[in-house]
């Protein structure tokens, strides 16, 4: 691990001017970093792919672990809250259940102890290509993405190109499906932005990072806004090794039910097959005035997965997406199915 | 000394034994006396031996006072860190250590004798320095420029004429290139016409892909020394012996100065002999700082160059009767073993036997680490393409493959050790046809066969001493893996002198001890025991004698050491009150090896019960059931705990684990416990480890690599059982499942 400097601002503003005040370097993940959990960063710092010169600490920071009501029934999330504390909130688990899931189904109680939720959202993809010290791909400022004609068994079937990681947040797909929104601190400012428009594909933002993030800017609060969706959310995690491991794919699936079991809206995101959250429209439109049967969700899942670019080896990611869907819905509409 | 009770000199007999290299069997002829002496007696009739015994060093690592080699920490101690070569294949054309010498805390720096580089991970220099991180970054400021040159990673590849070659060619054998023909066996015309009788044939593949130790320990040493003409090696190994050869050859000095000591080590499985090249670079830099130097590999380091499994790739074409008879087989075998030789057994695998059968066995190098010994070299690998292949002839004739493999085995044992498996899986339940049931959740059943050695060798030696206290020390050299050594040496002492297990202590791990062999080849047990068994006899007789004279006069063997107590001649004295009466050195009996008290031969099967979800491709094991023989268990629960960790282990080779190499870059993708995937405790299905107590052989025989074999193929054909996808490549993961599913799909 290379030598760093270590700051613990007390407040955000100090935090911002911790970030910004290291001159800007060659290569981005020279610069400085921000560290809440630690879970993601130290292991990217251990192996260097990340080489800080600047550690900035933002548990030192107060007010930013808790968990508040927005007074509309919707939740402020701070950035610092634990995986943990999430999963096991009492309104969460109640109002936002698909959230609680999600928070669970991440790694090992250990990290969840640990790891925040501002730190899940800017996790590093988990490609093993990226993970490799030895390799330079083009995520690390490299000219070619090994995992295109490689071993790409873990990586994108949607939103590839040039680089086809899979974005590794479980929280992320879940939070869009809701509707949440991050609050982000900066040197110019503040600014709120859907979370969905806060993570960037390959083709159409900065290579080497998968948000909209600026070098100098942090999360400092999520917003779950109260929705017809949360009370039949959920999120549905396949993992190759149920004792932690990242998602092959997840689904979560927010329905909104109207009268006689029919859908009045549907939300439904997929991790682990795109760069970013992938969120379904097509499918969700579909599902709008239709009653959860076998058909209904057959059609769905076909509908979600159309258009999918599988790489060599991760055709089977289609099949797979597919049954998750069909069950996430089922499970979110209440159905057996 | 203690007079010897053995009345006439013993004859001297030769006999054919076992002996292990590298976790490498080989035969080879030695003297022992031939008399028996007493026997270990009937095995239901053990006080202590055959009991569940917990074992004596549990408290110690359960509360984290256990010491191993990665806990040492000696005053001005340096940590060792390895720079490794990032190419497949590659030449130094120049080293530049000049800046990293010039860092904070760095006191030596040692470039490794090679200068062509074969595998990815090839340590190419070693940095001491005064922590591990100071260490590493120094390591990274060397500055190497390679030459790169053509590598291939692909067995599929590197078997092609085009490939570029991994080891310089043979001259006299041109077209050999990776491949080295091992051995050929049989007539391939007979084979050829005995299929053209045969009613259903299969011709099929089988790849198992190198997979890990995954030691929780890494490798690794701390060398004590600063110059001068002494130094002691705190070693994880599985060779106390293997240590201080080495060791003293890399220190300049002579190997009667060096101390290897092993306390307590954190799993070998076969991969930890000598001080290996992680052990070479740390000698040198202590010698070069003159400080001891703790050099333990980095968890990457391990997966890259610590050694691995063999690969396999098998293909195999065999014929079936319509009764069930195998009757022809030939098989083409490569060991992909990276720059090594690999390991694999022949087929047909040696449980079976087939009428007529032909193999060739290839090695064919790529360039990647040396595989080295890893529980039941080559075993596993070739079990699980044989069960495969068995699954697929009795499913092609219409067999219950139970039935069918019966018909086939050499061996009656197994026949009740399938009756019994098959009993506790509850085989009745089973499909008979494969994928059958309503709904994506199918469950399925799967058994499989093996066989090994497990007998011991003639190295032991061991001091059991007694003394005036009513203290019992029992000593000898060995090493214990965690796999019991410690307890059963007790037990055995503590047996024969009629007392309990804490009231005897023992002394291992340390050259300085009495002789010991490595612990390869399942011979820890079959060698030490015997030893310690003639010891504790010894130092029975030789007490009695001592008390003899205050027991009346009673005769040697009438005299008995029973809960505590000796008595003879109608009196009985307390332990502590007999051995008040000792000289005030006690007395110390030496134990050899006696060949009488071990056997060789195990047999063992395995039944698997999976459920597989035919939506998602995902595999939950259900219950496993290990039926294993062993002759005399020296300790039941140790037994136990053998059978489940062969499962569990194997759990993981056909479920999750593999070394995954990216073809064109030529490195490991996975080197580390984030994307090499071992089974969790979620993972963990029912064991069922059954000891076959039908065997009656009062001998003691090493099963740990015995049950580790079968569970291969009972799982793969389990899996087929329940969803009707034949996957011939391990391991099994949910694509696989699913891309079977849908090629299925499109063939009906």
């Amino acid at each position: 691990m290379k030598a760093f400097e270590w700051l613990s601002p007390t407040t955000v503003s100090e935090a911002v001017n911790a970030l910004k005040s290291v001159p800007a370097p060659k290569d981005p993940d020279d610069g400085a970093r921000p560290i809440a959990g630690g879970q993601d960063l130290l292991t990217t710092m251990k192996d260097y792919i990340t080489r800080p010169t600047r550690v900035v600490n933002l548990k030192s920071i107060r007010g930013l672990d808790r968990i508040l009501p927005d007074g509309k029934g919707g939740l402020r999330i701070g950035a610092l809250v634990t995986l943990a504390q999430l999963a096991d909130h009492p309104v969460v688990r109640r109002n936002f259940r698909g959230l609680s899931e999600a928070a669970h189904s991440i790694a090992t109680p250990q990290i969840r102890n640990l790891g925040t939720v501002g730190g899940n959202l800017c996790q590093r993809p988990r490609c093993w290509y990226f993970r490799l010290e030895e390799v330079v791909c083009l995520k690390k400022g490299g000219t070619e993405c090994y995992a295109a004609t490689g071993e790409n068994k873990y990586h994108a079937i949607f939103g590839g190109g040039p680089s086809y990681i899979v974005h590794p947040s479980d929280l992320a797909p879940m939070l869009v499906a809701l509707g949440a929104s991050v609050s982000v601190a900066g040197s110019t400012g503040k600014r709120v932005i859907q979370l969905e428009k806060f993570f960037t594909l390959p083709a159409e933002g900065n290579l080497r990072r998968e948000n909209v993030l600026k070098n100098d800017e942090i999360i400092t609060d999520i917003h779950v806004p109260a929705s017809r969706f949360a009370a039949h959310s959920t999120y549905l995690k396949f993992k190759e090794r149920e004792s932690m491991d990242f998602a092959l794919v997840s689904v979560a699936a927010a329905v909104a039910m109207g009268p006689n079991k029919t859908i009045a809206g549907a939300r439904l995101v997929l991790g682990g097959v795109a760069p970013i959250p992938w969120r379904v429209p097509k499918a969700e439109s579909f599902l709008v005035g239709k009653t959860m049967n076998n058909d209904v969700l057959t059609n769905a899942a076909r509908i979600a997965l159309a258009g999918a670019e599988p790489l060599e080896k991760n055709g089977y990611k289609i099949p797979l997406a597919q049954a998750l869907v069909r069950r996430a819905l089922a499970k979110a509409g209440g159905v057996n199915a | 000394m203690p007079q010897q009770p053995t009345p006439t000199p013993p004859k001297k007999k030769k006999v054919r034994v076992p002996r292990v290299v590298n976790g490498v069997e080989t035969i080879v002829e030695i003297e022992v006396d031939d008399v028996a002496g007493p026997g270990w007696g009937p095995n239901d009739k053990h006080r202590l031996l055959n009991h569940r015994l917990t074992r004596v060093d549990g408290p110690l690592k359960a509360t984290g006072s256990a010491h191993y080699t990665y806990d040492v920490r000696l005053p001005g101690m340096l940590y060792g860190r390895v720079l490794r070569c990032p190419h497949a294949h590659a030449r130094v054309k120049s080293f530049d250590s000049s800046k990293a010498a010039t860092m904070p805390g760095v006191k030596a720096i040692i470039q490794a004798p090679l200068t062509e580089f074969r595998f990815a991970g090839s340590p190419v220099a070693a940095v001491a320095a005064t922590t591990p991180e100071l260490a590493q970054d120094a390591a990274r400021a060397i500055v190497v420029e390679y030459e790169v040159l053509p590598h291939v990673v692909r067995a599929q590849d590197a078997i092609k004429p085009e490939s570029p070659e991994v080891l310089p060619r043979n001259d006299a054998k041109p077209n050999e290139r990776n491949l080295r023909l091992a051995q050929k066996n049989g007539d391939p015309q007979k084979v050829e016409a005995a299929l053209a009788g045969c009613d259903a044939i299969v011709d099929a593949e089988y790849y198992t892909p190198r997979i890990h130790h995954a030691c929780l320990e890494t490798h690794g040493m701390v060398v004590d020394y600063s110059g001068g003409k002494s130094a002691t090696i705190y070693a994880t190994t599985q060779g106390t012996f293997t240590i201080p050869d080495d060791a003293a050859k890399e220190l300049g000095l002579s190997t009667s100065d060096v101390t290897a000591t092993v306390q307590h080590m954190g799993g070998g499985f076969g991969s930890k002999f000598g001080i290996g090249i992680e052990g070479m670079l740390a000698c040198r830099l202590s010698k070069e700082a003159k400080a001891p130097v703790k050099l333990m590999l980095t968890r990457s380091d391990e997966f890259l160059m610590a050694g691995n499994r063999s690969g396999s790739w098998q293909k195999i074409k065999a014929g079936v009767k319509s009764d069930g008879t195998l009757a022809a087989l030939q098989a083409v075998q490569y060991r992909l073993g990276g720059v090594g030789q690999g390991s694999q057994a022949g087929q047909p695998y040696a449980v079976y036997r087939a009428g007529e059968s032909y193999r060739e066995v290839y090695a064919l190098q790529t360039n990647e680490d040396s595989s080295v010994a890893m529980r039941a070299p080559g075993h596993p690998q070739a079990s699980f393409a044989m069960e495969s292949l068995l699954d697929e002839l009795a499913y092609k004739i219409g067999m219950d493959p139970v039935a069918f493999r019966k018909k086939n085995m050499r061996d009656e044992v197994y026949h009740r050790q399938l009756d019994r498996g098959a009993r506790e899986i509850n085989w009745a339940r089973r499909n008979a046809k494969a994928g059958a049931g309503v709904g994506p959740l199918k469950r399925g059943m799967g058994c499989g066969a093996g066989t090994w050695g497990g007998g011991g060798n003639n190295q032991c030696k061991v001091d059991v001493t007694v003394g005036r206290d009513g203290s019992v020390i029992v000593a000898v050299g060995t090493q214990d893996l965690g796999t019991g050594t410690r307890t059963f040496t007790r037990a055995i002492v503590a047996e024969e002198l009629g007392l309990q297990i804490n009231d005897v202590v023992e002394k291992i791990g340390n050259s300085r001890l009495g002789g010991a062999n490595s612990s390869g080849g399942s011979t820890t047990a079959a060698s030490l025991s015997p030893s310690v068994k003639d010891a504790a006899i010894k130092t029975r007789l030789a007490l009695a004698e001592k008390l003899a004279p205050l027991l009346g006069n009673a005769k040697l063997e009438e005299i008995a050491f029973n809960a505590g107590n000796v008595s003879g001649g109608g009196k009985t004295l307390a332990w502590k009150q007999a051995c008040a009466s000792l000289p005030s050195a006690g007395i110390t009996a030496h134990g050899e090896w006696r060949e009488d008290l071990q056997g060789r031969g195990v047999h063992g099967v395995c039944f698997a019960e999976v459920e597989v979800d035919v939506e998602t491709g995902q595999i939950r094991p259900i219950k496993m059931v290990q039926v294993q023989d062993g002759g005399l268990p020296l300790n039941r629960l140790t037994m136990e705990s053998q059978l489940n960790g062969g499962m569990i282990q194997s759990l993981g080779m056909a479920l999750w684990e593999g070394r995954v190499m990216d073809r064109d870059l030529g490195v490991q993708l996975n080197p580390g416990f984030g994307d090499y995937k071992l089974p969790g405790s979620l993972e963990m299905p029912e064991f069922v480890p059954i000891i076959d107590d039908d065997d009656k052989r009062e001998v003691v025989i090493g099963i740990a690599e015995a049950c580790i074999i079968p569970s291969l193929g009972a799982l793969a054909n389990a899996v087929f059982n329940a969803c009707g996808v034949r996957v011939r490549e391990l391991p099994i993961t949910p694509d696989k499942i699913l891309m079977g599913m849908m090629s299925e799909r499109r063939t009906a």
